[in-house]
């Protein structure tokens, strides 16, 4: 270990490996990679490589808002009518997300950060990171108000065997990219042997796990969200549990525009319009994305089964439910180049679009009161006419 | 001058055909309204739901397009038709 570590600074890698807080070296950011190019140094958005990411930035703070603008106090009546089945879908799903954006609040940071090299990516990430904090902050809103004490609905994320199943799986794609990095951080490419376990690492096995990794990120935003979506849409269809609706549609249209930026990023290697070497290994690991996908299709076939095992609610059971996560899947694998391999062809749950857009004007029916407003609109435009009325 | 949206259908091996009259806001109005079933979430162009295969014509958007769209769809939320066009359904 300490030999070969010597031998990475002898030859030089070890500086280049290195992570730099501000890179000194004076290089043309638009000419970098997004990823394992120079690190950033100088955040400047006047110019892009990118120009996407900075628009996505701009659009993901216009959507800025606080769990505690949303006034949830009247579920906590709604909760207590709810039959024991419908509670145990209630609860089961918060606990899922809550997982989902424990993960990606700072996952996306600690992954990606570190190899990014533009800087319109590099905030877009720490933008979009943030905002998954907002939302792990409003399920402690939800939950606060439906018990005062939430901990032991926050002590069985860690102990719930279904949940556990999922964090495995979504976090091993991230922790393996980082932990590559970090080898490759620290005493750069070559076959490291850590804890009597051997690590080749390349530049090539790099990009292979980024791309893996980015490819399960993509399946988390575009279909992870969407069986508890559907279960909190259709108590809201009955007008129950509005405040929590309320919130979880100003989720989900981040988790939309999430989910865009990923589809940019997959799109980006494959088209070749970054990175030549991640177009290749696009095309090589298409038949493992495919099955990233697959896999959290499967997944979320499985949650609905384990939500609906005590009964289904009204409007939804566990057959339409995975219809609906095989008709999203098709959609969201047609826009990463994926096909789509399932039958079906029409929305079975059509009212979902109803809660899934951000018409400001048009709110659903169902809504007590509007959840979205403008926020600082100022009128600059002064017309000669507009002092018209004053006298001096 | 009437703007016409011929929208194709796939079903099966027949492709059949429908042609409507543009008179709406933006192209997914005008699919809603003549009751062709259309994705949609955000309606503002940002999460690509709405995307389409465009098969001839040309569109313009009413904003800018945030979503992914690959060389021949369009996000039917956002834009309109500049003259007549065809897609798919």
């Amino acid at each position: 270990m300490h030999n070969k570590r010597a031998n990475s600074i002898q030859n030089g890698h070890l500086a280049s490996m290195k992570y730099t807080t501000f890179n000194q070296k004076n290089n043309d950011p638009l000419l970098e990679p997004m990823f394992f190019g120079n690190p950033v140094n100088v955040a400047r958005y006047d110019q892009q490589k990118h120009n996407i990411f900075e628009k996505l930035i701009e659009k993901q703070i216009s959507f800025f808002w606080r769990p505690e603008e949303v006034d949830v106090s009247k579920d906590r009546v709604d909760f207590q009518k709810l039959s024991e089945s419908e509670k145990h879908i209630f609860i089961s799903n918060l606990k899922y997300q809550t997982l989902l954006d424990s993960i990606q609040g700072r996952s996306p940071n600690i992954a990606f950060l570190p190899i990014i090299s533009i800087p319109e990516l590099e905030t877009w990430t720490e933008t979009w990171s943030f905002f998954e904090t907002i939302h792990s902050r409003s399920y402690t809103h939800i939950l606060r108000n439906l018990f005062g004490d939430p901990s032991s609905i926050f002590s069985d994320i860690v102990e719930n065997e279904q949940i556990k199943k999922r964090a495995a799986d979504i976090s091993k794609y991230y922790d393996d990219l980082i932990f590559y990095t970090q080898l490759w951080q620290t005493l750069g490419e070559g076959t490291h042997t850590i804890n009597g376990e051997e690590h080749v690492v390349t530049m090539r096995t790099l990009k292979i796990k980024l791309f893996l990794c980015m490819n399960s990120v993509n399946a988390l935003e575009a279909i992870r969200f969407y069986v508890s979506f559907a279960c909190t849409f259709a108590f809201a269809e009955r007008e129950l549990m509005e405040g929590n609706s309320k919130i979880i549609r100003l989720i989900s249209r981040d988790e939309n525009l999430h989910l865009t930026s990923t589809q940019h990023i997959l799109n980006l290697w494959a088209k070749g319009k970054d990175d030549p070497e991640m177009a290749e290994i696009a095309l090589e690991f298409k038949d493992q994305a495919r099955d990233i996908f697959l896999d959290a299709v499967a997944q979320e076939k499985e949650w609905a089964e384990y939500l609906f095992q005590n009964g289904s609610m009204i409007g939804l059971n566990k057959d339409i439910l995975c219809q609906y996560v095989e008709f999203i899947a098709n959609h969201r694998m047609s826009a990463i180049g994926l096909g789509q391999p399932f039958d079906i062809k029409n929305n079975p749950l059509p009212w979902m679009n109803n809660y899934l857009n951000s018409d400001n004007v048009q709110v659903a029916p169902q809504e007590s009161e509007i959840s979205s407003y403008l926020v600082g609109q100022i009128d600059s435009e002064v017309g000669s006419n507009d002092f018209d009325e004053f006298e001096l | 001058m009437c703007k016409k949206v011929t929208v194709v259908e796939h079903n099966s091996d027949t492709p059949s055909e429908q042609t409507i009259s543009f008179a709406h806001n933006n192209l997914l109005d005008c699919l809603l309204t003549n009751n062709i079933p259309k994705e949609y979430h955000c309606k503002e162009g940002f999460c690509g739901a709405c995307r389409t295969e465009l098969i001839a014509g040309d569109v313009e958007y009413l904003l800018d397009p945030l979503a992914y769209i690959d060389d021949g769809e369009i996000l039917a939320c956002c834009c309109k038709p500049v003259g007549d066009i065809k897609i798919k359904a």
